[in-house]
C-alpha cells in the first residue's frame, strides 16, 4: 500500500533516469523526400539540417540520366550532434521520380522499398540472436507537390494514396516563393479538399496536451498543412531589417526561409524536430509497422502459432505436394503401359486373323486340286 | 560595310516601298497564329491574357477534386483576339493545349498536337490544289509554338525533349521560361545556359532568329544576336495591375517585393511580345510558308505518289475539291 510519507520514495525519478538513458543512446532518424526534380528537395534538407548534407546534382552527367526512365533509391546517413545529444540522420532521396514522359508505375520502387525496410526489421526480429542492427524503416516521407496554384495532378494522388497507409507522409508545396499570398491561401484549400475527397491518410498526430500553449501550437501547426517551403543555403542581408538571415536574393527583395509570413518553412521544421519527431518515430513503429506485419502475416494464413508447428505444417503441405506428384505420374505411367499392352493384343489378333485367312485360303485352293484330281482319276477310269 | 553597290536613288527606292507595304498592311491587317505548350500550373493562360493584355482565357477552373485524378486528354482550344500593334490591325489567334503533361502517362499528347498542326497545313494544302481558289482562305497555320519549361533550376526534362524534338521539323519552337520569378538572377542565367546546352546536344530545331550575312543589314544582324542570346525567353505573367510612382504597372505581389512584368531586368515579357507581334511576325510567317509548310508539302506527297498510282491522287485531288466546295460557305 504506498504511504503518503513524508519523503518521497524516488520513483518520481524514473523519467529522468530515462532521460539519461535516452540521451546517451541517441536517436536514429529516417526521412525521405519524394518528388519531382528541380522542386528543392536537396536544398530543403540541406536547409533543414543547415549543413550540406546532400551534394546537388551535377549537371555535367545529366545526359546519361535525362532519357534514362529509371527510379532511383539514394541513402545518405549523417550523425548530428546538437548540446550532446547524438541523431542518426538517414536521408533517403529518389532521383528519377515522376521526371519522364511516361511515369507509370514511378511509385512502385518507392513502396517497395518502405515494404523492405519493415520486412528486414521483421525478419531480424524472429531471428534468435538479435543485436544491433541497421533499421531503416521510414519515419516520415516529405511529398514535394509542384506549385502549379491549379491541384494536385493525377501521379501526386495516386503516390500519395499508395504512400499515406505505409509511412507517415507530410505534403509539402515545393518553391512556395513562386506563389503570391492570395494563390497560395486557395492553392492550399484545393490540396486539402482532394485530399479528404481521395481519403488521402497524411500524418495528423494527436493535438490535444496537457498544457494549453501546446494545444495551440500543434492547432496552428496541422492548419497550415499543406506546408509551404522555401530553402536556402545562403544567407543574405534583410532589406528591411539589415540583418544576415537565410533566405533567397532576388532583384526584387528577399524571401526569408524563417520568416512565418513568408513561408511554413518554420512550422515544419518544429514538427519535425522540435516536437513531434518522436512521435513520428513511435507511429512509425507502433502504427505503420504492425500494420504491415498484420498484413504480411494474416496472408500467410498464420494466426498465432509458434515457429515450430508453423515448420512442421509447411512440410507436410510440402510432403503432400510431392505425394501427389508422383501419385499422378504413377498412374500415367501404368496408362501408358497399359496401351502399349493393348496395342500389341490387338497386333497380334490381327496377325493371328491373316493367318487365319491364308490358312483357309490355302485349304480352299487344296481342296479345288483335291477335286480336280478326283475328277480326273473318276475321268480317267471312265 | 561600305554601301558603294547602293546607290542614293536606290535607298529612296527601297524606302518608298517600305512605306507602301506598311500601309497595305495597316489596311489590310495580319493574321498571326501562335500556340502555347506546357504543362498546366505553369502560367501559360496569364501569359496569353498578358500578351494581349484582355481576359481571352479564363482563370482556370479546377472542378471538383475527384476530377483531379483522372486522366485528361489534350484539349486543343483555338481563340481569336482582335488587336492593334503599332498602328497595324492585328488578327492574333492562340491555340491553347489545356492538358499537356498532366497525366501519368503522357505519350500521346504528341500526337493529338501533331495531328492539329498537320491538319492546318493539310487544309492550305488542299486550298491551293483547287482549281477555283478563294483568295480569302483564312490561313490557320501554326506561325510560332512557345513552349513552356517548368523552372526547376536543372535542365530539360524528358517531356520537353521528346515534344520540342518531334515538334521543331513542323512549327517554329520558341522555348520559354516559364515562372522565371521563382529564379533570382544567377539561377536563371545558368538554367538559360543549360537549357540551351541540352537543345543543341540533342539537335533541337528551334527558332533561333537566323539571319542572312550577305542579305541583312548590320541593325538586324545585332538584333537578331541579341535576341538569340536571351533564348530561352523568362517569362513572368499577371493580370493585376499596381499603381507605382503614378504609374499603373502589371506585377505580381509578393510579401518580400515587386515583380514587375514590363521590366526588362526582371524577366524578358516585353522583349518577346515586342519579337512576337512586331519585328519577328513577318519572318515567322515566312518561314512557315516557305520552309516549314514546304517540308510537310513534299513529304506528304512523295509519300502518297508512293502509295498510289498517278490515276488515283488525282481521283482524290478531285473528290477533295467536291468536298471542300460545300464547306466553303460555312467558313
Amino acid at each position: 500500500m504506498p504511504a503518503a510519507a513524508a519523503s518521497t520514495i524516488g520513483i518520481a525519478n524514473l523519467p529522468n533516469q530515462r532521460h539519461r538513458i535516452v540521451s546517451r543512446k541517441g536517436a536514429n532518424f529516417t526521412i525521405m523526400v519524394l518528388g519531382e526534380s528541380g522542386l528543392g528537395k536537396t536544398t530543403y534538407v540541406n536547409t533543414l539540417f543547415t549543413t550540406l548534407l546532400r551534394d546537388y546534382k551535377r549537371p555535367e552527367h545529366r545526359f546519361q540520366k535525362q532519357l534514362e526512365r529509371t527510379v532511383q533509391i539514394d541513402v545518405v546517413r549523417a550523425e548530428i550532434e546538437e548540446k550532446g545529444f547524438n541523431v542518426r540522420l538517414t536521408v533517403i532521396d529518389t532521383p528519377g521520380f515522376g521526371d519522364y514522359v511516361n511515369n507509370q508505375d514511378c511509385w512502385v520502387p518507392v513502396v517497395e522499398f518502405l515494404d523492405e525496410q519493415h520486412q528486414n526489421y521483421m525478419s531480424h526480429e524472429q531471428r534468435a540472436q538479435r543485436d544491433e542492427k541497421d533499421d531503416l524503416r521510414v519515419h516520415v516521407c516529405l511529398y514535394f507537390i509542384q506549385p502549379t496554384g491549379h491541384t494536385l495532378k493525377p501521379l501526386d494522388i495516386e503516390v500519395m494514396k499508395q504512400l499515406g497507409s505505409r509511412v507517415n507522409l507530410i505534403p509539402i508545396i515545393a518553391k512556395a516563393d513562386t506563389l503570391t499570398p492570395g494563390d497560395l491561401a486557395v492553392f492550399k484549400d484545393r490540396i486539402r479538399d482532394c485530399i479528404s475527397t481521395h481519403n488521402i491518410a497524411v500524418y495528423s498526430p494527436p493535438v490535444q496536451s496537457d498544457d494549453e500553449e501546446n494545444t495551440r501550437r500543434n492547432q496552428s501547426i496541422f492548419s497550415a498543412m499543406p506546408f509551404s517551403v522555401i530553402s536556402s543555403e545562403s544567407d543574405v542581408t534583410s532589406p528591411t531589417t539589415g540583418e544576415k538571415v537565410r533566405g533567397r536574393q532576388y532583384l526584387w527583395g528577399v524571401a526569408e526561409v524563417e520568416n512565418e509570413a513568408h513561408c511554413d518553412f518554420k512550422k515544419l521544421r518544429n514538427l519535425l524536430i522540435r516536437t513531434h519527431m518522436h512521435d513520428l518515430i513511435a507511429s512509425t513503429e507502433e502504427h505503420h509497422y504492425e500494420n504491415f506485419r498484420m498484413d504480411k502475416l494474416g496472408a500467410e494464413g498464420r494466426t498465432d502459432d509458434d515457429p515450430a508447428q508453423r515448420a512442421r505444417r509447411g512440410l507436410e503441405s510440402k510432403m503432400k505436394e510431392e505425394e501427389e506428384a508422383l501419385r499422378k505420374r504413377f498412374t500415367e505411367q501404368v496408362r501408358m503401359e497399359e496401351n502399349r499392352f493393348r496395342q500389341w493384343e490387338q497386333r497380334l489378333i490381327a496377325e493371328r486373323d491373316r493367318l487365319n485367312r491364308d490358312l483357309e485360303t490355302q485349304h480352299k485352293t487344296v481342296k479345288t486340286l483335291e477335286e480336280e484330281l478326283d475328277e480326273l482319276t473318276v475321268s480317267r477310269r471312265k | 560595310m561600305p554601301p558603294t553597290s547602293k546607290s542614293v536613288e536606290g535607298i529612296a527606292r527601297t524606302a518608298m516601298l517600305a512605306t507602301t507595304i506598311r500601309r497595305k498592311n495597316i489596311k489590310k491587317g495580319l493574321a498571326f497564329s501562335v500556340m502555347i505548350v506546357g504543362s498546366s500550373g505553369l502560367g501559360k493562360s496569364t501569359f496569353v491574357n498578358t500578351l494581349c493584355e484582355s481576359p481571352v482565357f479564363p482563370k482556370k477552373d479546377c472542378g471538383s477534386p475527384e476530377k483531379a485524378a483522372l486522366e485528361k486528354t489534350v484539349a486543343i482550344t483555338p481563340v481569336t483576339v482582335e488587336m492593334e500593334e503599332d498602328g497595324i490591325k492585328l488578327s492574333l489567334t492562340i491555340v491553347d493545349t489545356p492538358g499537356f503533361g498532366d497525366n501519368i502517362n503522357n505519350e500521346g499528347n504528341f500526337l493529338d498536337i501533331l495531328a492539329y498542326i498537320e491538319r492546318q497545313y493539310d487544309d492550305i494544302l488542299a486550298e491551293e490544289s483547287r482549281i477555283k481558289r478563294n483568295p480569302k482562305f483564312y490561313d490557320n497555320r501554326v506561325h510560332a509554338l512557345l513552349y513552356f519549361i517548368a523552372p526547376t533550376g536543372h535542365s530539360l526534362r524528358e517531356l520537353d525533349i521528346e515534344f520540342m524534338r518531334r515538334l521543331g521539323a513542323r512549327a517554329n519552337i520558341i522555348p520559354v521560361v516559364a515562372k522565371s520569378d521563382s529564379m533570382n538572377p544567377a539561377e536563371l542565367a545558368a538554367f538559360k545556359k543549360r537549357v540551351m546546352e541540352d537543345i543543341a546536344y540533342y539537335k533541337i530545331p528551334i527558332y533561333n532568329f537566323p539571319y542572312d550575312d550577305e542579305e541583312d543589314d548590320d541593325e538586324t544582324i545585332e538584333e537578331n544576336n541579341e535576341l538569340r542570346a536571351l533564348l530561352p525567353f523568362s517569362v513572368v505573367g499577371s493580370e493585376d495591375e499596381v499603381v507605382l510612382n503614378g504609374r499603373r504597372m502589371r506585377c505580381r505581389q509578393y510579401p518580400w517585393g515587386l515583380v514587375e512584368v514590363d521590366n526588362s531586368r526582371h524577366c524578358d515579357f516585353s522583349k518577346l511580345r515586342y519579337m512576337l507581334l512586331s519585328s519577328h511576325l513577318q519572318d515567322l510567317k515566312e518561314i512557315t510558308h516557305d520552309f516549314l509548310y514546304e517540308q510537310y508539302r513534299t513529304e506528304k506527297l512523295s509519300k502518297e505518289g508512293e502509295d498510289d498510282e498517278e490515276d488515283e491522287v488525282e481521283q482524290d485531288d478531285h473528290r477533295r475539291q467536291q468536298e471542300v466546295v460545300p464547306e466553303q460557305p460555312a467558313q
